[in-house]
């Protein structure tokens, strides 16, 4: 451990004794914050799990709606994502910073895949009239679908709680996409180290959150 | 790529953070993939009442390979670990305790009879029986004179 006072790095503040007292600071910190993020998510999983109690074959029903590939194919986007952020921090701690920036471009690619997909799937709902709220009105037939079969009482509980949530979540990924551009931005510039990576492996930490949310909201809201 | 060991950091001078390795990292995606899998496929299958439960299954031991693998809880300070699992006892804490309210409002014996929903039938049904019946006059209200 490094307890110099005239030679100190550059990363480190005044106010910290080490760098390794300035790591865990920090990531402590990002864990209280996402704990608090665990429970924003959480009184929306209290809203589902409420409505889904007292009408489950109507929450059943309504998810023969969602498309499970292109649900299924988001979580696997998704879990790739997560296992390049793994790799990056990898190879930060391992000083390869061609390694560190490839993983992160290939992190914000998927992201913006995820992203693109919901667009697709957004879109498909938007076109049959399933609108969160008081606009729900699905109608149409495609691909031998009835939509305005699924017009039952609340239907439309199901798909707001369905847009509110995937919603918020899509707007974590659209924020994690900002933070990779800001930190491959500073591995290209070299500012990142095994000595000194801690914006790294706390984008990291966020990121693999979203990633966790995603794996509760696909099986709930597409599958079962 | 090359492949290390697992537990191996690779400078113990200054930092002594632990390097997760990449054969490490590829099994737990693998693995997060394959229970993706499975779940979608035990979607498919008709489980009854447990299909809710398999999937939550499946979705709670995805995550705890994120959170212990991929997040490196596993090797991090305790402190972290105890922060976390604090989140999800009160994420516990907060759907028990609503569900208490919701699955059995009314079957104290001195609250209303019935769940909340066949309160609000009996109340839609008491309506429409006065819509039935001849208008009442409404009575005057008080102060308003001609």
């Amino acid at each position: 451990m490094a307890h110099e006072h005239s030679n100190h790095p550059a990363h480190l503040h005044h106010h910290f004794v080490s760098s390794e007292q300035q790591f865990d600071a920090a990531k402590m910190g990002m864990w209280l914050f996402l704990v608090t993020e665990i429970l924003l998510f959480s009184g929306l999983f209290v809203a589902y799990t409420v409505y889904r109690v007292w009408h489950p074959e109507v929450f059943a029903q309504s998810a023969e709606l969602l498309s499970w590939r292109m649900g299924g194919l988001n979580t696997i986007v998704l879990l790739a994502s997560s296992f390049t952020v793994a790799l990056g921090i990898h190879f930060a701690q391992k000083d390869n910073k061609k390694a560190l920036v490839i993983n992160l471009v290939l992190t914000f690619l998927l992201a913006l895949t995820f992203l693109v997909v919901k667009y697709f799937e957004y879109s498909s709902k938007f076109e049959h009239g399933i609108f969160p709220g008081a606009n729900f009105a699905p109608h149409g037939i495609s691909h031998g679908v009835d939509y305005a079969a699924y017009n039952v009482p609340f239907a439309a509980q199901f798909f707001s709680i369905y847009f509110v949530m995937t919603g918020i979540h899509g707007f974590h990924v659209l924020v994690g996409m900002g933070l990779f551009t800001w930190i491959t931005i500073r591995a290209i510039r070299g500012d990142f180290s095994s000595e000194y990576y801690t914006p790294v492996e706390i984008c990291g930490l966020y990121w693999h959150l979203v990633d966790i949310i995603w794996i509760f909201l696909f099986p709930l809201l597409y599958l079962i | 790529m090359p492949v290390t060991g697992d537990n191996t950091p690779s400078k113990v001078s200054h930092t002594e953070h632990h390097i997760t390795s990449i054969k490490t990292l590829s099994i737990v995606f693998g693995g997060l993939v394959f229970l993706t899998l499975l779940t979608v496929g035990t979607s498919r299958l008709d489980l009854g009442v447990m299909n809710v439960p398999v999937a939550l299954l499946i979705a709670i031991t995805k995550a705890l390979l994120v959170v212990v693998i991929f997040m490196a809880l596993r090797w991090d300070n305790k402190i972290n670990a105890a922060i976390f699992a604090v989140g999800v006892l009160f994420v516990i804490v907060f759907i028990s305790f609503i569900l208490l309210d919701t699955m059995y409002r009314g079957d104290l014996s001195n609250t209303t009879k019935g769940t909340i929903m066949e309160m609000e039938a009996a109340e839609e049904a008491l309506r429409a029986g006065e819509r039935d019946l001849p208008p009442t006059e409404p009575p005057e209200p008080p102060g308003h004179e001609e």
